[in-house]
């Protein structure tokens, strides 16, 4: 099998023959194609070619564009910072919705209009080209709580919940319609999943997570199924509270965060949904040895039983010694889900 | 029970309009600032660091709790100054150079407020040498920092090695917080405590002042 014919008969719920492996790489990938960051995240070439890289070194089933939340901010016109070797960053003292009123008047960026979200889509297509036979090429978009918080700042946002839900329900409204066209850019131009990035989501308890955040997720991701997109969802950060909706949203794959145990994913979302993760990123594959990442990983799997693609909680760090990843690998490689009859 | 249960009930709510408007008729009735803080206040911003902890409330909870806290303090400072009243303690935080994360900081520096110390609040990105000079000026006893990245926690040390050079370590004491710090990290950096959450940053900076 190779890597797509294993993704896909996996999410079909047919025998593979080991376990997937897609854990999320940005830094990491960087570092091993000896390019810097700030290179990574603007040109889509830089990117593609050390995502090509990384997935051939360490045997992953798939390659990204997911390299920061910062794109469809700096297309909507928000002030950015750029760093060499660092990811760009959204200055929030000046956010584009400091102002709430300017909502009215943004316009939904064209993801092809030569910006960094065309930059992105230009990755999908590369990708295509140059990998589509083998890899899974996996999409990205932010969710509606992440980019309400880049639009907004995120201090800003917090509050908003409580002072001006209106403005929030039509701030989301704007950002699913943003990322929805984005996602059918780079659907169009060769992703097979999408993955939702909403970070910022993790920061709200249950309730206003139901209230505010779970309805808009759900309609991206209605919408991204719509364009026969698999999703994977990605929340970082601790979940815990949120697990019971985050299954509810009906996505192909949901990634669990370190702080978010396994099993309490599974007993949450029930046997049927495919979980991602959880390694703890830092203290785990970046700081431990390569058995206590057989070990944990080992764990994971355990918990997550059947439905479980091998993973990160987030990101690899930067500075993860490649022998911790290898062990990743080998695990992966080594085990096969069992099939319930 | 707190004795002016409007205000504990304001704050916990995050009703800031509430939290202004009973402090103002409190004090037009001859209430004593003082008590109002320690009385109510205080136990206000316990109780939701308690909850906060307790996942019965989250981070826009905390945030509009703080929020109403501070509106009802910024009425208070200037009684509380010109009564001579002293803060518990005088605090420098920030969030360190590199480092853009501050939700966690603002909401222990609003915690800090509310149990009694004065804050200097350096923002994001702030440098070894903006803390130093920071302290001077304030004759702060405290310094907390705060750091939400691995790649910018290294920056801790050099802080703590900013404050030897400037011969103010035995003068400061250090705490630091942040999801990716340890006990472990501040021990082998030389910090004098680490703090997990809002409310623990109080009850630490209350140990390191003597007034626990
Ligand atoms: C919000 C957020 C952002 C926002 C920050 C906005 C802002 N104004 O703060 C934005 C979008 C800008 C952002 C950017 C980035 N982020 Co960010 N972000 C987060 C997120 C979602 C939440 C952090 C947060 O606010 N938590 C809530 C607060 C209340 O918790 P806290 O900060 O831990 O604070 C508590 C305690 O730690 C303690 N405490 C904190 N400070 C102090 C200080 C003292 C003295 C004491 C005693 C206690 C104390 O008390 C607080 C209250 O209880 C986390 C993931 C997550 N869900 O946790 C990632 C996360 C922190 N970010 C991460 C990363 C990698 C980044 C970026 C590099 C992303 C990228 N690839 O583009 C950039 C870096 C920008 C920069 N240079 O700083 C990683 C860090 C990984 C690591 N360990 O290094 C995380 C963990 C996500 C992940 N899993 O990958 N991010």
């Amino acid at each position: 099998m190779n890597s797509r014919e294993r993704f896909f008969a996996f999410l079909e719920g047919r025998q593979t023959d080991h376990l997937v492996l897609m854990p999320i790489t940005m830094m990491f990938a960087a570092e091993h194609a000896g390019v810097r960051y700030g290179d990574y995240a603007r040109d889509h070439r830089v990117l593609v070619k050390a995502q090509l890289n990384i997935a051939e070194k360490f045997g992953f089933d798939y390659v990204s564009c997911i390299s920061d939340p910062a794109r469809e901010a700096a297309d909507c016109g928000a002030a950015i910072q750029y760093f060499d070797d660092q990811p760009p960053a959204i200055d929030e003292a000046s956010a584009l919705l400091m102002d709430k009123t300017a909502l009215a008047r943004l316009q939904v960026p064209d993801p092809l209009g030569g910006g960094r979200m065309h930059d992105r889509v230009q990755a999908a297509a590369l990708f295509k080209e140059r990998a589509g036979r083998d890899k899974v090429i996996e999409g990205w978009v932010e969710g509606p709580c992440a980019e309400g918080a880049d639009l907004r700042g995120i201090n800003n946002l917090m509050l908003d919940f409580f002072d001006d839900p209106a403005f929030v329900r039509d701030l989301f409204e704007f950002v699913i319609e943003m990322e929805l066209r984005f996602a059918r850019d780079q659907l169009d131009a060769g992703a097979d999943l999408i993955g939702v990035g909403d970070a910022a989501a993790s920061l709200v308890g249950p309730q206003l997570y139901e209230e505010f955040v779970w309805p808009f997720e759900k309609k991206l991701v209605e919408g991204l199924h719509g364009m026969g997109a698999r999703v994977r969802l990605h929340i970082c950060g601790n979940t815990w509270p949120l697990l019971e909706g985050m299954g509810r949203l009906g996505c192909e794959i949901v990634d669990l965060d370190y702080p978010s145990p396994m099993g309490e994913g599974r007993q949450k979302m029930g046997p049927g949904q495919a979980l991602l993760g959880n390694l703890n990123p830092v203290a785990i594959l970046r700081n431990g040895a390569a058995e206590q990442v057989t070990h944990s990983v080992a764990e994971c799997h355990r918990q997550a039983g059947e439905r479980f693609i091998v993973g990160a909680g987030c990101e690899v760090p930067r500075g993860t010694p490649p022998g911790n990843i290898l062990a990743l690998r080998d695990y992966a490689r080594s085990h096969a889900p069992r099939l319930s009859p | 029970m707190p004795r002016y249960s409007q205000l504990y009930d304001a704050i916990l709510k995050g009703d800031l309009k509430t939290a202004v408007s009973t402090t103002q008729e409190a004090l037009a009735k001859g209430a004593d600032p003082e008590n109002l803080v320690a009385e109510s206040m205080v136990p206000a911003m316990d109780e939701v660091g308690r909850r906060f902890e307790a996942n019965e409330y989250f981070v826009p909870e905390l945030m509009i709790a703080a929020r109403a806290m501070k509106g009802a303090l910024e009425i208070l400072r200037p009684l509380l100054t010109q009564k001579g009243a002293k803060p518990t303690g005088r605090i420098v935080i920030g969030t360190v150079k590199g480092d853009l994360h501050d939700i966690g900081k603002n909401l222990v520096a609003s915690m800090l407020e509310g149990g009694g110390f004065e804050v200097i609040d350096l923002g994001i990105n702030v440098s070894p040498q903006q803390f130093v000079e920071a302290v001077k000026r304030t004759n702060a006893e405290m310094v907390g920092l705060s750091a939400l990245l691995t790649t910018t926690m290294p920056s801790m040390r050099t802080i703590v090695q900013a404050f030897k050079d400037a011969g103010l370590r035995d003068r400061v004491k250090i705490m630091i917080g942040g999801a990716p710090i340890t006990q472990e990290y501040a021990n082998e950096i030389g910090a004098d405590a680490f703090g997990e959450n809002a409310r623990t940053a109080v009850t630490l900076a209350r140990q390191l002042m003597g007034v626990c």
